[in-house]
């Protein structure tokens, strides 16, 4: 239904893609795989219409086509939810749905806009207050709603950059099952992700593009996950997690930090809980559990009436953001274009903004070299790809704008770091790295909190694992009693024997 | 290869279209009146931009941070009266230091409004602008004062000159080098870019983003407290009628020389081109005898000029 002939696209100087040949059918779940940067984003941009391309094919059945805008696209059939949200936050989830069916009225159709919007996200398995504003809902909602909107319209190409990342287990289960039910239909479907397990389980293709040009294609049931990394790395991952048994053992630890107090909204029970030094400690759950909300209470993001947190016995007041950095607490927040990255801004000021007070030479002038050289080294160190440290951090791919929002905390002297969901669209080879960057700091005497859905990194990195749900602290397994099991169980709300 | 070029020029003169206005009206003032030129004139030049000139810098630093303040004009006014008020009771550098104290106690309300109570900056300041020109008219009651005795000097800051240079553009000068320095090289100034572009973020790497917020309007008030001295300097009365829509012609200045409203972009530079834009068109037309409504015309085009330069700015 779609092919793609030697598609090339420059930004500047920056050569995104150099020659990308793809074909997808009908009835097709065809995957996407490539490191952070590697260009599958701006292939799929370029398929859409947003972007134009420079050489290439484009061709739909057999008939080359140039898009001038995305609407050109949408009328050709091609749907397409992108990395970063389009939503409108203002507006409510129905608004947003049929966006673009509300100028052929003169009037908002109310109660066909919410009936239909509630029926679209029946259908996909959810439940939504379609009144609410877009602003209001959590990411993995939003998603949800990103995907009821893309649906709202006849599609025959569905195209999803990364829809998995921001959602739990469950969500991602009935994804899959409406995935399946649109191939039944017909519609082809091109499905990027870093997760390989989810390429198994959905696709029957899999095209793998490395710097910019796409280096195979493969069918699914004939390949293993050596092979795809090897075709997207150039080289072979060892190991995934860094190994940690060494440290579980170690009970005599002393405790770093000590919170009690936490009342996360919805939620009458206070949360309390003790991270040693040294200690890497996850917190699962389902989306909406209320993990989230306790990072940031204890970051001092939102005005909290009551809570206690010690460091070594010393109490610390901790009532915003500027007071936990300065008692060394630091956070790596869930939503990147809102809360973690200042997108318009350089990756060397998203590196520097937490450590101005150190850079500061006296009245508020940076020492320049200084600065320099720590940026540079934490590029080195991240294995950032880009182009100049002057580059706006919205020109990075998405894994690479998480690691310098990682890196802006690696320059300052917090001893609890808090990280929300740390590999969110990042590579496997990348996610080794960042696994090993948090294991580094672990080394160093640090304790890490960090929120994750992701199943594989919660069984696979932390010492420990808090469960939560609705609101509340449901349970705690060390990681040698940890299975995937048990903490489903205790997400949902079984027994745990 | 010539296509190449063509839209090389194209992407230059989107780029640097601050410079180009500018540059265009300064041949055209030139050719057009043989006086533009004249150290006379071009010192008069500066005299009137002077006051426009700080509050544009100062509306530039708020700008940034994604604010606007529309309490400027009314400033103006008000320590007009203020300082002449005081001209009959202390000396001048008493009286100058005193009147800066007021500006910047204008901009501690404002500052505090706006950072601390989470009032909207249109708002905070629509609101000041109304207190602060009913200020003026009580303590006036409502006709011009005219500088006293004690005072009086402050008309040598209008009229003197150092080497032929005018005081009021060194006081511009010094002005503009310190904002410089402190939007390239300092924190504060990285800081309001960052803020204006998403302070969220910001907030959350551990800075008091409130903080920074409160101290732009701290500063852009002393700066028009400033301005309200120079024009003082110049006419010698403190009018509680005068600076009416004042703030908007400082906008304009400011988005002329390409700032967004919406926070985050802006350059010093820049900004003063267009405060010299806007001045050169009151000058020329001046010195052309053209009335003033044609002024008002020819201003809003430019600006209308500036803007859709902008947008296809990348
Ligand atoms: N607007 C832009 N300006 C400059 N460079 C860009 C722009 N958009 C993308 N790039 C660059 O193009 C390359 C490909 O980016 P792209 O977003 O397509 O990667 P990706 O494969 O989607 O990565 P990720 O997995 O991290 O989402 C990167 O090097 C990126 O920095
Ligand atoms: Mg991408």
């Amino acid at each position: 239904m779609i092919e793609v002939l030697g598609v090339k696209k420059s930004f500047g100087g920056v050569r995104a893609l150099r020659g990308v040949n793809m074909e997808v059918k009908a009835g097709e779940i065809h995957a996407l795989l490539g490191e952070n940067g590697a260009g599958k984003s701006t292939l799929m941009k370029i398929i859409s219409g947003a972007i134009s391309r420079d050489e290439g094919v484009l061709k739909i059945d057999g008939d080359e086509v140039y898009f001038k805008n995305t609407q050109a696209a949408k009328e050709k059939g091609i749907g397409i939810i992108y990395q970063e949200f389009s939503l409108v936050p203002e507006l409510s989830v129905a608004e947003n749905i049929f966006l673009h069916q509300l100028k052929n009225h003169l009037f908002i159709p109310w109660k066909k806009l919410r009936d239909n919007s509630r029926k679209l996200i029946a259908e996909l398995g959810f439940e939504l207050d379609v009144r609410k504003k877009v602003k209001d809902l959590s990411i993995a909602d939003q998603q949800i709603v990103e995907i009821s909107k893309a649906l709202s319209e006849e599609v025959r190409l569905l195209i999803l950059d990364e829809p998995s990342a921001v959602l739990g287990p469950a969500e991602i289960h009935k994804l899959f099952r409406t995935l399946r039910a649109l191939q039944k239909r017909g519609v082809a479907i091109i499905y990027i992700s870093h997760h390989l397990e989810e390429l198994f389980e959905l696709s029957d293709k899999i095209t793998v593009l490395k710097d910019g040009v796409s280096v195979a294609t493969v069918s699914t049931g004939e390949t293993t996950k050596d092979q795809l990394v090897e075709l997207m790395l150039g080289r072979s991952l060892n190991t995934m997690f860094p190994d940690r048994t060494h440290l579980q053992s170690a009970k005599h630890r002393e405790v770093l930090f000590s919170i009690s107090g936490i009342r996360v909204p919805g939620s009458n029970d206070p949360v309390s809980l003790k991270i040693c030094s040294g200690e890497i400690v996850g917190v699962g759950g389902l989306v909406g559990s209320g993990r989230t909300e306790l990072l940031r209470a204890i970051f001092g993001a939102d005005p909290q009436s009551f809570k206690k947190v010690t460091k070594r016995d010393a109490i610390l007041r901790v009532e915003s953001p500027k007071a936990a950095v300065r008692s060394g607490i630091g956070m790596v927040p869930e939503d990147r274009k809102q809360h973690g990255g200042i997108l318009e801004c350089s990756i060397r000021e998203n590196i520097s903004v937490a450590n101005y007070p150190k850079l500061n030479k006296g009245m508020g002038f940076i020492r320049r070299e200084e600065e320099n050289a720590i940026v540079a080294a934490l590029k080195e160190k991240l294995n950032i790809k880009m182009v100049a440290l002057d580059q706006a951090l919205k020109d990075l791919s998405g894994g690479n704008q998480q690691k310098v929002i990682l890196a802006k905390w690696l320059n300052t002297e917090v001893e609890l770091l808090l990280i929300d969901e740390p590999t969110r669209g990042v590579d496997v080879g990348a996610r080794a790295e960042i696994y090993q960057i948090i294991h580094d700091l672990a080394e160093s005497g640090k304790a890490i909190l960090m929120v994750s859905s992701d199943w594989e990194e919660l069984l696979g990195l932390p010492d420990r694992v808090i469960v939560m749900r609705k609101g509340t602290i449901c349970g705690e397994v060390l990681k040698k009693d940890l299975n995937e099991e048990i903490l489903l169980r205790m997400a949902i709300g079984e027994e745990y024997k | 290869m010539e296509r190449n070029t063509i839209s090389r020029i194209k992407d230059f003169i989107i780029e640097h279209n601050t410079v180009l206005i500018f540059v265009v009206m300064l041949v055209f003032s030139a050719s057009m009146s043989d006086s533009f030129f004249t150290l006379n004139n071009l010192s008069n030049l500066i005299r009137q931009i002077a006051p426009i000139g700080l509050m544009s810098f100062g509306m530039l630093l708020v700008i940034l941070i994604g604010g606007i303040d529309l309490s400027v004009g009314s400033v103006i006014a008000g320590i007009g009266v203020a300082f002449a008020l005081l001209s009959y009771e202390v000396y001048f550098p008493v009286a100058f230091a005193l009147s800066l104290l007021i500006g910047g106690g204008i901009g501690v309300i404002t500052g505090y409004l706006i950072a601390y109570q989470k009032v909207a900056p249109f708002i905070a300041t629509l609101a000041m602008m109304t207190i602060v020109r009913g200020l003026g008219y009580l303590f006036s009651k409502g006709a011009p004062i005219t500088v006293g005795v004690y005072s009086e000097s402050i008309l040598n800051l209008g009229s003197g000159d150092v080497l032929g240079v005018p005081y009021v553009a060194l006081i511009l000068v010094v002005v503009f080098g310190i904002l410089y320095v402190v939007l390239h090289y300092n924190v504060f100034g990285r800081l309001l870019i960052a803020i204006g572009s998403n302070e969220e973020a910001v907030r959350l790497s551990g800075v008091n983003v409130r903080r920074y917020k409160f101290w732009v309007y701290v500063i852009i008030a002393v700066l028009t407290a400033l301005a309200a001295l120079i024009i003082v300097s110049r006419t010698g009365v403190g009018t509680p009628n005068i600076g009416v829509g004042m703030e908007l012609d400082v906008i304009a200045a400011v988005v002329i020389g390409g700032a967004s409203l919406s926070g985050g972009k802006g350059s010093l530079l820049n900004t003063l081109l267009g405060v010299l834009i806007l001045g050169m068109i009151g000058n020329i037309m001046n010195l052309l005898n053209i009335t003033s409504y044609l002024q008002q015309l020819i201003k809003g085009i430019i600006i209308i000029l500036a803007v859709v330069f902008q947008k296809y700015q990348k």
